[in-house]
């Protein structure tokens, strides 16, 4: 019997630890296949940076740091990455506050409020690239409109070269980023708002609370959620910045607006300096995912 | 047979051995390339093709052509010139296979033979017996390219060149040559030979018209302006390195003399024209508001209006200066062979039989000269008999004067720069030149432009560069001779 009893429990034991690893193994295929598509290609990138390979040589044998020593001398990369910064340092606070603007408007019901909102978000669903392309003629100093408009209020032709001059290069990238992704802010904003409790509002006016008292301790605390994902969102695709870079100046003049994503691609699939490339593609993923886990946690949303 | 007989039949014979036998042996390319083609009947070959334009040529034109006469589909893969040679090494590295012709920019060719991504074609230019007809591809092109090391990776296919476009009617003006005279106390030269005199007359008439026409227009964005300026610094008697040392010598006096001198016709050019491309400097010499220009053949075609009415070329502004216009060498005499494209077959085609068939026939002398007349596809005459074609000479009047031009820069063009990792020294001069629209310092830019030139040639190893150099620098066409 107890040999019998003994048996039974032994006999149980597997099927439980089955129904207990049954979750895992649902799973498993899941987390094979992200880890295949998400870790592979970095853990790949890390080996080909210790090689050698160029448009010359296929050199895979191990090269130890010497891409990561030249990187760190390279003082094109630094500048590329101080304009990345610079791009999401302005764009971002930029497209927020607009776009957290534009949504208050639509917060109300305005006549045509649907036929806006759907006209508001086609930058949004242009191809970046197309964007940045029409912009260019936007800004072309010869046929471009907007130096005409500004030499309508300025009485006298403008002959602002938005392309080239270094004192302009900048708001016209800046002015291209934002015009495309504010609409992707408002949208998110605008569903967050959507959802903050009339009630609470309400309230806080009848007690006189001020329009920024209230939107600091009731509306901010109710759209937080939603709003530092959008920011977190815009941050990343900023940090990669590429598509209206390239179509507006090809990181000119000089190498004056070049980004952290246009000095890869010349370096990596213009000049195939491929080990090179996936050295530096290695260090923006390590900077990017620590900022990513050091926001995460400010945020307190990674809970 | 009597005496008299013998040798008429003998000088016949000899005649017909010396003139009509090569000739009719070298006609046979293109069909002995069409006959051997036929065994390849329902296969399907690729080839990489300049977006746009130029790739109308495969697409309405020869690739239709070649299907009719041999059963194989052509499949134009069109790629921007700025992104062919990262694709074509791409699809080499990758293996894929997936390109099987391809049209190669001359000055790549040696870093894609070095990356292993061209066929050597003399065996099967031996086999098909093509060599006879290479010899009538226009000297400059041939010798230089066609080899790397010695052997053939391509067959040069277009003959780009800047020639200088002046309208004849302004600066043949009485009132303006006269004006011109005593202003500068010498005649108006018709055309400018030099850049003093360009700058001289470019500036004169700008100012004495106000503007209706500009003196002159050019192309100034980087990209087109690289070119312009390795034509201007070696006219100017700049070398790009020292050939013992391999230290760069761009900022040289002859640089900085270029730099100067184009931000000081800026002045007297359109507003700007730093940003003006192919495009924008095309539709302001058509419309008549430029009294020169500098660029590739076709801006010749099209300001005489030929070809212009057809449906591709509905982009391009009407023609306002039809029969006004003079076609020279640009100052100093020796225009830039700016890019070009040579014919050339992937290592890693898995059809390079058929392939090499399809470059032989399209290359050949007889399809070729078809096909330089389209005039929509931007090839340009590149073989001797090209620029004395009876057929082309008769496209407009001033058809003869404009091949003449051709044929000259031809004789006297420059080659591109051409050494391992081309574009880096390329993508450093471009940076350079937008830096200086950006108003940055002409001194500095040109001192940092060197800085990376070293970098890069300490980079690739001197040596090996030293020695890429020294090739690409004997040819007789690499500096004014």
């Amino acid at each position: 019997m107890v040999s019998g009893g003994g048996g039974s429990a032994v006999a149980l034991a597997p099927g439980r630890l089955a129904d207990r690893n049954f979750k895992y193994y649902m799973i498993f295929p899941a987390v094979l296949v992200i880890l295949l598509i998400g870790l592979f290609p970095v853990i790949y990138t890390l080996i080909i940076s210790f090689q050698n390979l160029t448009m010359m040589d296929e050199d895979t044998s191990f090269h130890g740091l010497m891409h990561y020593r030249a990187l760190f001398e390279d003082a094109r990369f630094w500048e590329s990455l101080l304009h990345t910064f610079i791009f999401v340092a302005v764009a971002l606070p930029a497209e927020l506050l607009l776009g957290l603007a534009m949504a208050y408007l639509f917060l109300e019901r305005l006549p045509g409020r649907q036929i806006f909102v759907a006209l508001l978000v086609l930058p949004v669903v242009t191809s970046p690239i197309i964007a940045g392309a029409t912009w260019r003629l936007l800004f072309d100093n010869q046929f471009g409109p907007i130096n005409q408009i500004l030499g309508w209020f300025a009485g006298e032709p403008v002959p602002i070269i938005w392309l080239v001059d270094p004192n302009f290069v900048y708001p016209a990238i800046l002015i291209a980023e934002i015009w495309q992704w504010t609409p992707f802010m408002f949208l998110l904003l605008l569903a967050a708002l959507s959802n903050v409790d009339k009630s609470q509002t309400e309230a806080a006016e009848l007690d006189g609370a001020s329009f920024l008292r209230t939107f600091r301790l009731i509306v901010l605390p109710a759209i937080w959620p939603v709003m530092a994902i959008a920011v977190l969102i815009r941050a990343l695709d900023l940090f990669r910045l590429f598509d209206v870079v390239w179509a507006l100046t090809r990181g000119g003049p000089g190498t004056s607006t070049e980004t952290i994503s246009i000095y890869a691609y010349v370096a990596g699939f213009q000049q195939f300096e491929t080990s090179y490339t996936a050295a530096m593609a290695f260090v923006v993923i390590v900077i990017l995912a620590v900022s990513i886990t050091l926001v995460l946690r400010r945020l307190e949303i990674d809970r | 047979m009597d005496r008299r007989k013998f040798l008429v039949s003998a000088s016949a014979l000899a005649g017909a051995s010396a003139f009509g036998l090569p000739r009719m042996a070298r006609a046979d390319a293109a069909k002995t390339a069409v006959e051997a083609a036929k065994q390849y009947s329902g296969t399907e070959i690729s080839i990489v093709w300049e977006a746009g334009l130029q790739s109308l040529d495969p697409l309405n034109f020869s690739g239709p052509m070649w299907e009719e006469q041999t059963g194989i589909k052509v499949k134009v893969i069109e790629v921007p010139t700025a992104e062919m040679f990262t694709k074509i090494l791409q699809e080499h590295r990758a293996g894929t296979g997936a390109y099987d012709a391809l049209n190669v920019i001359p000055a790549w060719m040696p870093d894609l033979v070095r990356a292993g991504a061209l066929e050597p074609l003399d065996a099967m230019v031996d086999k098909y017996g093509y060599r006879d007809q290479l010899q009538t591809i226009a000297p400059v092109y041939r010798d230089n390219q066609m080899t790397v090391d010695g052997k053939i990776y391509g067959f040069p296919d277009d003959g780009d060149v800047f020639i200088m476009y002046y309208r004849k009617d302004v600066l043949s003006d009485p009132k303006i040559q006269a004006a011109f005279k005593e202003k500068h106390g010498y005649d108006l030269p018709v055309p400018p030979a030099t850049w003093k005199e360009f700058d001289d007359v470019g500036s004169f008439i700008s100012d004495f018209t106000d503007n209706k026409p500009y003196g002159a227009t050019f192309f100034r964005d980087a990209p087109y302006a690289q070119f312009m300026f390795q034509e201007r610094f070696r006219n100017e008697g700049g070398r790009f390195f020292d050939a013992d040392t391999m230290k760069a010598t761009i900022n040289s006096d002859a640089g900085l003399k270029v730099f100067n001198d184009w931000l000081a016709e800026n002045e007297w050019m359109p507003a700007g024209v730093q940003t003006w491309g192919f495009v924008e400097n095309l539709a302001a010499f058509l419309k008549g508001d430029s009294a020169m220009t500098i660029s590739w053949p076709p801006y010749g075609r099209w300001g005489a209006g030929y070809g212009t009415d057809e449906e591709a070329l509905s982009w391009v502004p009407k023609s306002q200066i039809a029969g006004k216009v003079g076609y020279s060498m640009p100052p100093g005499g020796h225009p830039q062979l700016a890019a070009g494209f040579a014919l050339s077959i992937s290592a890693s085609s898995k059809q390079k039989e058929a392939a090499y068939l399809f470059i032989q026939w399209l290359n050949s002398e007889e399809t070729s000269l078809q096909r330089v007349q389209l005039p929509y596809a931007l090839r340009d005459p590149f073989r001797d008999g090209h620029f004395e074609s009876p057929e082309y000479k008769a496209k407009w009047p001033e058809a003869p004067e404009y091949l003449a031009a051709l044929k000259a820069g031809a004789i006297n063009g420059l080659l591109d720069l051409s050494l391992i990792q081309t574009d880096r020294y390329e993508e450093a001069l471009r940076q350079g030149i937008s830096r200086l629209w950006g108003g940055d310092d002409p001194q500095a830019i040109l001192n940092d432009t060197a800085a990376t030139w070293d970098g890069i040639t300490d980079k690739i190893g001197v040596d090996k560069q030293k020695a890429a150099y020294t090739a690409w620098a004997s040819k007789p066409n690499a500096y004014p001779s």
